[in-house]
Parts: structure tokens; C-alpha cells; sequence
């Protein structure tokens, strides 16, 4: 009986929605007002791309608040408006024209238009600047204004995603005020001036930074909240703690803490926002030392590892096993990526069969999460006869060994990227920098140069695609997990998009 | 009186300079490349040499602790690389906070080391005092990372009577500020109180046996009053060296509370500056911390002076 009621009821409401027009809107009106505070692992640095090089997940996160991109992504990871409206590109995709929003203003006053984006860049790229950051764009020779509001990029070399590289809110892509950086010199590290939703109110340096709502933002009855509070809390059980005790609505969360995200997923007062995003972490062989210069162990040692039961170890399990350098969240996705198969047993008869002893070692960051990965591959390894040796140096040694290739393996990140190509040929076309496998063949250069030349997405997957299956099978570079990124949140906090490239923007946030 | 200040602040000065001499030498002899770390990816030969010589980093290492004293004793410790920040504003916009905790971590530690050293040591070889003593044992032998984690639990997480982790300026809100230190002094005071206890008891104990306390117990004397004027102040001189030296503990204890409550000190400060690479900023902390350390034990020495006149008159 309560169900042919419920029945009735519900056709009765179905048709006052379609009556009244309802069924067309947003299932839940969106709420205006309120505070959202957010629990950041990290201290933000800062925002002058002068000064802190590069933006770290705290600083982007922040950034998606206060400063905007030309274009942001959609929730199917394709390029959509933001600062600029529209765009197209010259045929060898080599020059790209947007045509900019009209009417926007920075938190100052100052007029946003295509002098600003010119101006930013040329800022980043001056040689006298020194700046980190300039390493990002290397790609682009400039940025040149064509009239107000049409700003024209030629790039080095062609790109046919060209707008979805534009998207991420990091030391490159964010605008400034053009005035407000030259009239606050030093101090505009910590000051930034943006058009984004919100302006900055007030920052505690160590303890917490306030964002209010921008008035005059262009986007019309946005955002939804009044405020942002972004607070570090480095250590990760207290971060938790502090949103079971409601001092935060949000917290930043990664796999190692898995035991609190396992815990958030049972709690009906939580939720847990993950974004299963491309790239991964991987590792780079070095091919021109012994004994890696042998394929057969390169390929012993990759197929000794068990992913899942690594996971086990590190993760509770919920890190995800990663074949390919794409991974899930890529729209890359491989029939065949040529994944070698994980089999102990044929990895230490390739052990076997090269016939010297196999001893190398490789380098881990000098954290307790440095060890404990160094310690479960040399177990791995160890049973297949091979012995690798852990070394541990800091965050800030990693670019000089790796760039004068002196390691034998090296623990390194893909991260999540809207496009394959600049992290793809980056790492593996002959000469490159940071080509780290010291690794070199005409086949993997000539589809690398033509992935990043073809607009047809399904043509450019079987190149991927045939790339990965040239790199699994010479085991020059191997994939342990897939990135996945975390947030914890009451269960009222809504309209988080996809957190890409780990990055929570809670710009466009409600609270029900 | 004077001379004797005089003189033990002429010692100050070479301890000083010592101190500065280490942390410019630790910094600098720490791995890692200040050129490398703020050109990171772009670091070609050419530029690392480049930013050295503007930096000064290609100078012999004694000259650049002579150019970083001559800068020092200016008043200038130097800029962060990575945010901006002048050395200077940036451990006095956070040294109040650790100021505050550890001056409360200390006087919660006395305010239970005291009563129960006083308690153990009147009824010393007795049940209680065993009882005390063997938990001063068992509470210092729990780490304050653990201790913290369980008091968030118990009073934030569960009870929800306190704030797990921030802070809030005493200016703005008395009550808020002094409750977001509740939970962080009581985990530093936990590794404060057994040490206090232990040293004052024993103390204690000897001076009970003392001539003049029987003496006093003669005379008819309350025993209150025996207790905490004719024993309590020669006894404390060990107490009152150790609440000295405790500071240095209590600096490093911060390090890990300010990180768990991510309260902005200077110990969160220190921690960040290392993982950043922030050299400049390293150093200044690193400087400050150890010339406050220093002044500590001075005013310790001068306190011994106040609590025993032998050491006044120079006849110890």
C-alpha cells in the first residue's frame, strides 16, 4: 500500500515540476551565503610567480580563488571559457588567438584586457627576471596584443590543445594586476590582485588567510559564499580532527592517510571528494649504466613488482595500480599499452639468463614515505636476485642528479595534465633535458613529434598509445600508481568540481 | 650587585658571536645549493654563476660571515627568497605565539610539579609517593606527538570543549586565544612536570633533613609555613637551572606541538623553512632562537643571585 501511494505521490509531484517548468532547472537550488573554511596541508608561499617560481597545491588552490585563467576546464576535462571567450588556432597550431571577455576589472580598478596578459608574460619570460617559472613557458615566444581585448600566443612548437595548457591556476596562467604588482614591488607576494571571485581580506602568515566575496565580479550572482578561510594544518591527523570537531568544512587529504579517508567514506556526516586523475608516479631507468643497459633486466625488474600488494603496504590499497604513464582521468585510453606482465618467476629467470650479478641503486626522497617505497621494491627485487640499494637525498637535490643523469633509477611524477604532450615529449623525445632514461630512438621520436601536430583526438590515442607499448616493452621508464587526488568534506558542501591536478577550487562552492 | 650583572653580561657577547658563528656555519654547510634551489629547473651553468656572484655565494666562507654579521648587527637578517618577508617580521609576527606557549607550558608544568614534588617529599618512602613518582616515570615516557593526538581526541573530537587546532590574536578575542592554548601548553607541560617534580622532590628531601628545619620544627614553627618559606626556597636552586635549560626542550617540543595544532610560531616556521630550502630564513630563526636561549640562562644566573646570597657576594 505505502508503495502504490508513494507512486501516486510521486507522479503528483512529477507533474507540478513539468507544469511549473521545474524539471528543466538544477535539481538543488544553489544556496547564496555563508563561510567555507578549508584545511590546507601546506603554508602558501605566496602569488608573485618572481618570487615562489612555482606554485604549489596550496598556493594553486588559493589561486583559484583570487586569480583567474584564460580558460578553465569543464567536468569532461575540456577547455571552456573563462578570461577569454573564444579561440582558434593557424593551421600548423603554432599561433592561437583568444578574444578576451570585455568589461572585467581587477580587485583594483585597472581594466583587464590582452596589455595585462601580454604584460604578465613578458614579466615571466625577461631573462633578467630569473625567473623559475620561466621554465614553463619555454614553449612560448610571445604574447603580443592585437587590439584590447585579441591577444595572439606564437609557440616554439605546435600544440593542438594549446587552450587546455592555459587551464591550471599556477605561476603561468594567472593574471595580475599589472598596476598592483609595480606599485607593491616586494610586498606584492603576499598581496596578489586578481579578477577572480574573491578579493583578499586578510592573511595571518602561518595560520590563515581570509577571502571575501568580489562584488564586482563579472560572472553575475556568483560566487555563492561570502568567504573563504584557507588554514594550514600540516600534520594530517590533527587536519582530520579539526573537521570532525567543525572547525573546518574541507580538507585537503592524500592516499597516505588513507585510514582517515577510509574512515570518511563511513561517516555519513562526511564526504569524500577524489578525482582519479592521468599521469602518475613513475620512475626513470637510467639505460647507459650497467647493468641497465641490459634489456632483459630492466624488464626483470619491472615485472618483479605486484602493484597491488605495494598498495596494500603503503596505502591500505586504495592507491591504483598504474600500465601506462595516462592513466584513468587521460582520454587517452589503450586497447593494448603494452604493459609487461607481472610475473616473478620470468623476472628472475631474465635474471638468470643476463648472467652477472644485478646490484643498483636508486634514489628516494628523504622522508619516512621515501624509505618505506624504497623498502617494499628492494623486497620485490630482492626475490627476483637483484639488489638494489636505497639512497635517500632531499626534495631540493632531485633536479641536479636527475638532470646530470647521475643515478641508476630515479622516482619521478607525471601529474595530472589536461594534455599528454608537454610532459610526454618532455620526458621522452631524444635530447630533452629531462629525457632521464638517457634513451634514444627515431620510432618513439617521430610519433612524439606527430601526436603533438594531429587535432584528431582518436589518431593522436593510437600514437600515445603505440608510445607506451614502445616504453613498457624497453622498460626504459615504469608506472607504479596512477595519481588520485582527495578532499574530506561535510557532507553539505557542495559544488566542488573534479579536483584537477589536485587542485580543490571551491570558487563556485554552497553550503546546504 | 652591578659588577656582577656587569660581568656575566661581558660573557654574553663571545657566546653570542659563537652562536652566530654555528648557525652561519651550519646553514652553510647544509646540502643543497641556495643558487640551485631558486633557479630549480632552470639552472644552467652559466646562470648558477650568474646568481652566485650577485648572491655572494662564490666568497670565500668567511667572508660571508663577515658581510652576514656586518648586515646583522645593522639590523638587516636578510629577506625570505621564496615569499618576501623580511627575516626580522617574520619571527616577530610569530614569536608572541611561541612565547605565550612555552611561558604557559612552563607554569602548568610548575603548577604540577610543584604541590606534587612538595607532597612526595613530606611523605617521601610512602604509597603516594611511589604512586607519583612511578607516574612522573610512566607520563614522561610518552611521546608529545602521541600526547597531543590524544588530546585532541578526548577534548576537541569528542567532547568538542576545545579547539583542536589554530589560533586566535589575544587582541582579538582574550578567551579565544587563551583556549586555543589550552590543549598545546598542557601537551608540552605533560613533558615538563616529571622532570620538575623529581629534581625538587629530592632536593626537598635533603633540605627536610636539614639543621634548621628542625630547628624550626623546635621553635613550634606551622609546618605550612616551614615547608614553603624555610625549605622550598634553598631547594629550588636545581629547579630553578633546569626550568633554565628546560626552554631549549621546550623550543624543540614546539617544533612538533605548533606543527599537530598548526599554531603560527616560530617552531612551524623553523620546520617550514627547512623543507622550503629558506636558508636566510633558517638562519634568522636558528639566530634568535639561541640568543633568546642565552638571555634565558642569564636571567637564571641572576636569579640565583636572589635565591642565594653566597653567589651575589662571590663567596660560593
Amino acid at each position: 500500500m505505502t508503495s502504490t501511494l508513494r507512486l501516486r505521490l510521486l507522479g503528483v509531484a512529477f507533474a507540478l515540476a513539468t507544469a511549473s517548468g521545474l524539471g528543466a532547472a538544477p535539481a538543488v537550488a544553489q544556496k547564496q551565503g555563508g563561510a567555507l573554511t578549508v584545511g590546507l596541508e601546506l603554508d602558501i608561499p605566496g602569488f608573485d610567480p618572481l618570487k615562489v617560481g612555482v606554485y604549489d597545491t596550496a598556493a594553486n588552490i588559493a589561486a583559484s580563488l583570487l586569480l583567474e585563467t584564460l580558460v578553465k576546464l569543464d567536468d569532461n576535462g575540456k577547455p571552456k571559457p573563462s578570461l577569454a571567450l573564444s579561440w582558434s588556432s593557424s593551421e600548423d597550431f603554432r599561433t592561437w588567438t583568444f578574444k578576451l571577455r570585455p568589461d572585467v576589472k581587477f580587485h583594483d580598478g585597472t581594466p583587464f584586457n590582452a596589455q595585462a596578459v601580454a604584460w604578465n608574460f613578458a614579466r615571466q619570460k625577461d631573462p633578467k627576471n630569473n625567473c623559475r617559472c620561466a621554465f614553463y613557458i619555454a614553449n612560448l615566444l610571445s604574447v603580443e596584443p592585437k587590439d584590447d581585448l585579441t591577444v595572439v600566443y606564437t609557440l616554439k612548437d605546435p600544440a593542438v590543445n594549446f587552450p587546455a595548457l592555459l587551464t591550471r591556476p599556477d605561476q603561468n596562467s594567472s593574471v595580475h594586476s599589472p598596476t598592483a604588482v609595480q606599485a607593491k614591488g616586494d610586498d606584492y607576494n603576499r598581496n596578489p590582485v586578481g579578477t577572480g571571485p574573491f578579493m583578499l581580506k586578510s592573511w595571518t602568515a602561518g595560520d590563515r588567510m581570509v577571502v571575501e566575496r568580489n562584488p564586482n565580479y563579472w560572472d553575475k550572482g556568483k560566487p555563492h559564499l561570502d568567504r573563504v578561510v584557507l588554514r594550514p594544518l600540516p600534520d594530517s591527523q590533527s587536519r582530520f580532527a579539526s573537521l570532525k570537531a567543525g572547525e573546518t568544512d574541507l580538507v585537503w587529504a592524500d592516499e597516505f592517510e588513507a585510514d582517515n579517508i577510509l574512515r570518511a567514506r563511513k561517516d555519513a556526516t562526511l564526504q569524500v571528494l577524489s578525482y582519479a586523475g592521468s599521469g602518475a608516479a613513475v620512475n626513470a631507468i637510467n639505460t647507459k649504466v650497467p647493468p641497465l643497459d641490459d634489456v632483459r633486466v630492466r624488464r626483470a625488474l619491472v615485472m618483479a613488482i605486484d602493484r597491488k600488494k605495494m598498495s596494500q603496504a603503503l596505502t591500505s590499497g586504495i592507491a591504483r595500480p598504474a600500465s601506462n604513464p595516462y592513466g584513468d582521468g587521460s582520454w587517452v585510453k589503450c586497447k593494448d599499452d603494452g604493459a609487461l606482465p607481472e610475473d616473478p618467476k620470468k623476472a628472475a629467470e631474465l635474471i638468470k639468463e643476463y648472467g652477472k650479478p644485478v646490484s643498483f641503486k636508486m634514489l628516494f626522497t628523504a622522508t619516512p614515505r621515501g624509505r618505506a617505497n624504497g623498502q617494499v621494491l628492494q623486497e620485490f627485487w630482492k626475490q627476483i636476485g637483484a639488489n638494489m640499494e636505497i639512497e635517500q637525498i632531499d626534495q631540493a637535490s632531485f633536479p641536479p642528479r636527475a638532470f646530470q643523469r647521475k643515478f641508476d633509477i630515479t622516482g619521478w611524477r607525471i601529474v595530472d595534465f589536461p594534455d599528454p604532450d608537454v610532459q610526454m615529449y618532455a620526458n621522452f623525445h631524444t635530447g630533452s633535458p629531462v629525457a632521464l632514461a638517457n634513451y634514444s630512438n627515431p620510432e618513439l621520436d617521430k610519433l612524439l613529434e606527430r601526436a603533438r601536430v594531429t587535432p584528431d583526438e582518436a589518431k593522436r590515442t593510437e600514437d600515445y598509445c603505440a608510445i607506451s607499448r614502445i616504453i613498457n616493452q624497453e622498460a626504459i621508464w615504469f608506472w607504479t600508481f596512477q595519481n588520485t587526488y582527495y578532499a574530506i568534506a561535510k557532507a553539505k558542501v557542495k559544488g566542488v568540481p573534479k579536483l584537477f591536478g589536485g587542485v580543490i577550487d571551491v570558487s563556485n562552492a554552497w553550503l546546504e | 650587585m652591578a659588577s656582577f650583572v656587569g660581568r656575566r653580561l661581558l660573557y654574553l657577547l663571545p657566546v653570542l658571536l659563537a652562536v652566530s658563528l654555528l648557525t652561519f656555519l651550519i646553514a652553510s654547510l647544509l646540502p643543497g645549493d641556495l643558487a640551485y634551489t631558486i633557479l630549480g629547473d632552470q639552472a644552467t651553468p652559466e646562470k648558477l654563476a650568474a646568481l652566485r656572484a650577485q648572491m655572494g655565494l662564490d666568497l670565500p666562507i668567511w667572508q660571508r660571515y663577515g658581510v652576514w654579521l656586518w648586515d646583522v648587527l645593522h639590523g638587516d637578517l636578510g629577506r625570505s627568497f621564496r615569499t618576501g618577508e623580511t627575516v626580522l617580521s617574520a619571527v616577530l609576527d610569530r614569536l608572541p605565539v611561541s612565547i605565550e606557549l612555552m611561558i604557559l607550558a612552563e607554569v602548568i608544568g610548575l603548577l604540577i610539579g610543584i604541590p606534587l614534588a612538595i607532597l612526595c617529599a613530606v611523605k617521601s618512602g610512602s604509597a603516594i609517593d611511589r604512586f607519583l613518582t612511578g607516574l612522573a616515570f610512566g607520563n614522561l615516557s610518552l611521546p608529545s606527538f602521541m600526547m597531543a593526538i590524544l588530546l585532541i581526541y578526548l577534548f576537541a573530537v569528542q567532547l568538542n570543549w576545545l579547539p583542536a587546532t589554530g589560533w586566535v590574536p589575544f587582541s582579538e578575542d582574550p578567551v579565544g586565544n587563551l583556549r586555543s592554548f589550552v590543549l598545546p601548553a598542557l601537551t608540552l607541560a605533560f613533558a615538563e612536570w616529571p622532570a620538575l617534580m623529581r629534581i625538587l622532590r629530592s632536593d626537598m628531601i635533603a633540605t627536610l633533613q636539614e639543621d634548621y628545619i628542625a630547628m624550626a620544627k623546635a621553635k613550634g614553627l606551622r609546618p605550612a609555613r616551614i615547608l614553603f618559606v624555610h625549605a622550598l626556597k634553598p631547594s629550588s636552586l636545581t629547579l630553578v637551572t633546569v626550568t633554565g635549560i628546560n626552554i631549549g626542550r621546550l623550543i624543540g617540543g614546539a617544533l612538533i606541538v605548533e606543527t599537530i595544532f598548526a599554531l603560527p610560531g616560530i617552531g612551524r616556521l623553523l620546520v617550514g623553512a627547512i623543507y622550503a630550502r629558506d636558508f636566510i630564513i633558517l638562519q634568522g630563526v636558528v639566530l634568535f632562537v639561541a640568543a633568546g636561549f642565552v638571555i634565558v640562562n642569564f636571567i637564571v644566573d641572576m636569579l640565583y643571585a636572589v635565591l642565594d646570597p653566597r653567589i651575589r657576594h662571590g663567596r660560593a
